[in-house]
């Protein structure tokens, strides 16, 4: 349980962290809450020579509503997101899957960064930034990207940042109108990880039919995904006693799901319709 | 990736200990844009299978067909280095051959037989293949919930740097 031998260097501003992830390259890790990558320092199963520390860089945790625009800075802890006054009003989606996460140790020193820069295909954040549509904004040596979520998560622990890039920001727009959300999740009694979570925005029109539909699944398969069978099951329609477990139906087509331990693949879809019709009946509920 | 890529990955949910591992089965079909021939030779290449084996870095002749080898195998930030024998057994030129790895680092042990046949689909090759693997000590009781998804990227690794290969082959043989 005692890591490998590393240099430890904190940088103090977003320029130098680049300067040196392009300087130490692969040698380097980016360490952000470390609650992922401590854990597997001390195993030895990863050894980098160098661990940048982000945690100095104070203008990287931040929660701002610009004119309906929600920007998370990439430091920002978990506590501070289930925290937030700004999100609990914009987009409660988002502290209900941070009170969800993990343990209180973990969600005050976790950011949201960290958690999608990791890409733990069982971690809570990739369903909300997926069911948002949210994008993540990185720096590189050449300047700032976006990346829409959609497209982030590459597959188990490999994202779309490249090498020498780091992500500065997630930001999306506010949900409008008759906004209902819900995140749901069976739990691992011992990691906390997800071993189903769902994700879940819908937007009501004047009539109270169901207007546009987010839907973000993690744990189920080696990636988070978007469930657009489901999404474009519920828009137009009445969310009703009807159409809500027919669409949740659809959360595992097409998916090739994760086998382990707890959960064989068969009954991971299982739960992840069982959860998807949970998620959508409060969301739902939520929108009236 | 591949043209026509489908990796399925059946796992057989049991507790690994840190002796017998955890065990694996994985199955897929690859279809390839190249003839079946040169597909076949690209696969039998020391110098093709080292750069098609994910984390491979040196891959040393020991005999016919067996070969000493060096990965740094992982996903993301999570990497072990082994010291693994790789050889081809069963050769059936262009159809058929098995190809065997066995890893030991310290993060575990990474035992793995792949059983791949191939055949003609036009001007492609279509490869199917059923693989066992075996995985123990730190990798398999910590790392179990990631196993399956791993075992799943690095075929798909292997296959797609095999396209990659495959098409150029004729050229540097």
């Amino acid at each position: 349980m005692i890591p490998a031998n590393f240099d430890y260097i904190a940088a103090k501003s977003l320029d130098e962290a680049l300067s040196l992830l392009a300087k130490h390259k692969d040698d380097a890790k980016l360490l952000a809450g470390g609650h992922s990558l401590l854990p597997a320092m001390k195993l030895r199963l990863a050894q980098p020579k160098v661990l940048i520390d982000l945690g100095k860089i104070k203008d990287l945790a931040y929660i701002k509503d610009e004119g309906g625009q929600i920007r998370i800075g990439a430091m920002t802890t978990h506590f501070q997101i289930e925290t937030s006054d700004v999100l609990r009003r914009a987009c409660p989606l988002f502290p209900e899957t941070a009170v969800n996460l993990g343990d209180m140790q973990v969600r005050n020193k976790g950011t949201i960064g960290g958690s999608v820069a990791h890409a733990d295909p069982a971690a809570d954040w990739p369903a909300a930034v997926i069911a948002v549509s949210a994008e993540i904004v990185a720096v590189g040596p050449n300047g700032e990207r976006v990346i829409k979520a959609d497209n982030f998560f590459v597959d188990m622990l490999t994202t779309a940042l490249q090498p020498g890039e780091i992500i500065k920001e997630i930001r999306f727009a506010a949900p409008k109108g008759r906004v209902g959300q819900s995140y749901m999740k069976v739990r691992h009694p011992a990691s906390g990880f997800a071993v189903v979570g769902v994700a879940v925005t819908v937007a009501l029109d004047g009539t109270g039919k169901c207007q546009s539909a987010g839907v973000g699944v993690t744990g189920v398969a080696p990636k988070p995904y978007r469930a657009p069978a489901v999404e474009s099951e519920l828009k137009g329609k009445a969310l009703d006693g009807t159409t809500l477990p027919a669409a949740a139906a659809l959360v595992t087509y097409d998916v090739n799901a994760n086998s382990d331990l707890f959960a064989t693949a068969d009954y991971r879809k299982h739960l992840a319709q069982v959860y998807t019709r949970r998620a959508l009946e409060t969301a739902a509920s939520r929108a009236k | 990736m591949g043209l026509a890529t489908r990796i399925r990955v059946i796992s057989v949910p049991s507790m690994p200990s840190v002796v017998e591992g955890l065990n694996l089965k994985i199955e897929g079909t690859q279809k390839i844009a190249a003839p079946r021939e040169r597909v076949f030779a690209a696969l039998t290449n020391a110098a093709v299978l080292q750069k098609c084996i994910p984390g491979c870095e040196q891959m040393e002749k020991t005999g016919e067909n067996q070969y000493d080898a060096k990965l740094t195998a992982g996903v993301g930030p999570i990497k072990g280095v082994f010291t693994a024998t790789i050889s081809l057994a069963d050769i059936t030129a262009p159809s058929h051959y098995k190809l065997v790895v066995e890893g030991k680092g310290q993060p575990g042990f990474v035992k793995g037989t792949g059983e791949l046949n191939l055949a003609e689909d036009g001007e492609n090759t279509s490869i199917q293949y059923v693989g066992e693997i075996n995985v123990g000590g730190l990798l398999a009781s910590v790392g179990q919930r990631m196993i399956q998804g791993a075992a799943g990227m690095m075929a798909g690794r292997f296959f797609s740097a095999l396209e990659q290969e495959a098409k150029t082959y004729s050229k540097v043989s």
